[in-house]
């Protein structure tokens, strides 16, 4: 699981956050206090977990009616604004998941300034294991 | 060429469609039945609203914030990406196209894009 020091590292990364599955604000590191606040995040977090659930649920559905396979567990799901975008991901969960943990992890999140953006670095940043206990 | 073609031209695209925000038609290339791109176009539509929706409260939130206007949204799931600016949709191989590429491309290609329809 990536932390959030590891997020801030991301190239543009303004704020990086950790929520939980009902949306409400657990963490949070801003690099710029005067454009995001702690409540922008937070309401940020609730928009992004009601994605996370949207986007599942389509995922799960796709699957079953194309029987495509490879869409589902959502790894990420990224809102890509005027000139931020917000990168948020569940991927540990799914691991807590598979290995029948009741107790799952937070999502993570970051905000990216778009000129700056490289997507995939996120996605890899945060499909980071846990390194072995 | 129209944004579709260009899209599945790219490596990696397997389908790519455009739906109209009112919801009454859609077009496609690509690996997907009639169909499925139908309920494609109809998912994308329907994310695509929640996220311009999300984008005003935001932005009554906290003024100025960047994520105002949305432009689009990714899903990036263990083996396909769905990408969506404006109202283009494409489906990407993870394994075989570049997501950097697509987001940058779309995003260009749509940035003169009108969002009032919406």
């Amino acid at each position: 699981m990536a932390t959030l020091d590891e997020l801030m590292e991301l190239p543009g990364a303004m704020a990086a956050f950790e929520f939980r599955g009902s949306g409400e604000l657990l963490e949070q590191r801003i690099a710029y206090p005067e454009r995001i606040n702690e409540s922008t995040l937070d309401l940020l977090a609730h928009m992004c977990a009601a994605n996370m659930s949207i986007a599942t649920m389509q995922a799960r559905g796709w699957e079953k009616v194309t029987h495509m396979k490879g869409f589902y567990p959502i790894q990420e799901f990224t809102l890509v604004g005027f000139d931020w975008s917000v990168v948020v991901s569940g991927l540990d969960r799914e691991r807590f998941k598979d290995r029948g943990k009741a107790s799952l992890p937070p999502f993570t999140g970051v905000v990216l300034a778009n000129e700056k953006a490289d997507y995939e670095a996120a996605f890899f940043t945060m499909e980071k294991p846990e390194p072995a206990p | 060429m129209s944004i579709v073609t260009d899209l599945l031209a790219k490596p990696g695209v397997i389908a790519a469609g455009e739906y109209a925000y009112r919801g009454d038609r859609f077009s496609y290339r690509g690996a997907l039945s009639e169909e499925h791109a139908r309920m494609a176009s109809i998912m994308c539509r329907a994310t695509t609203m929640g996220a311009n929706m999300e984008g005003r409260m935001l932005e009554v939130f906290q003024p100025r914030s960047g994520l105002f206007p949305p432009r689009g949204w990714v899903v990036h799931g263990p083996e396909y990406t769905v990408c969506v600016m404006a109202n283009v949709f494409c489906m990407l191989d993870n394994a075989k196209g570049s997501i950097n590429g697509t987001i940058d491309f779309m995003t260009q290609a749509l940035a003169k894009v009108s969002s009032d329809l919406i």
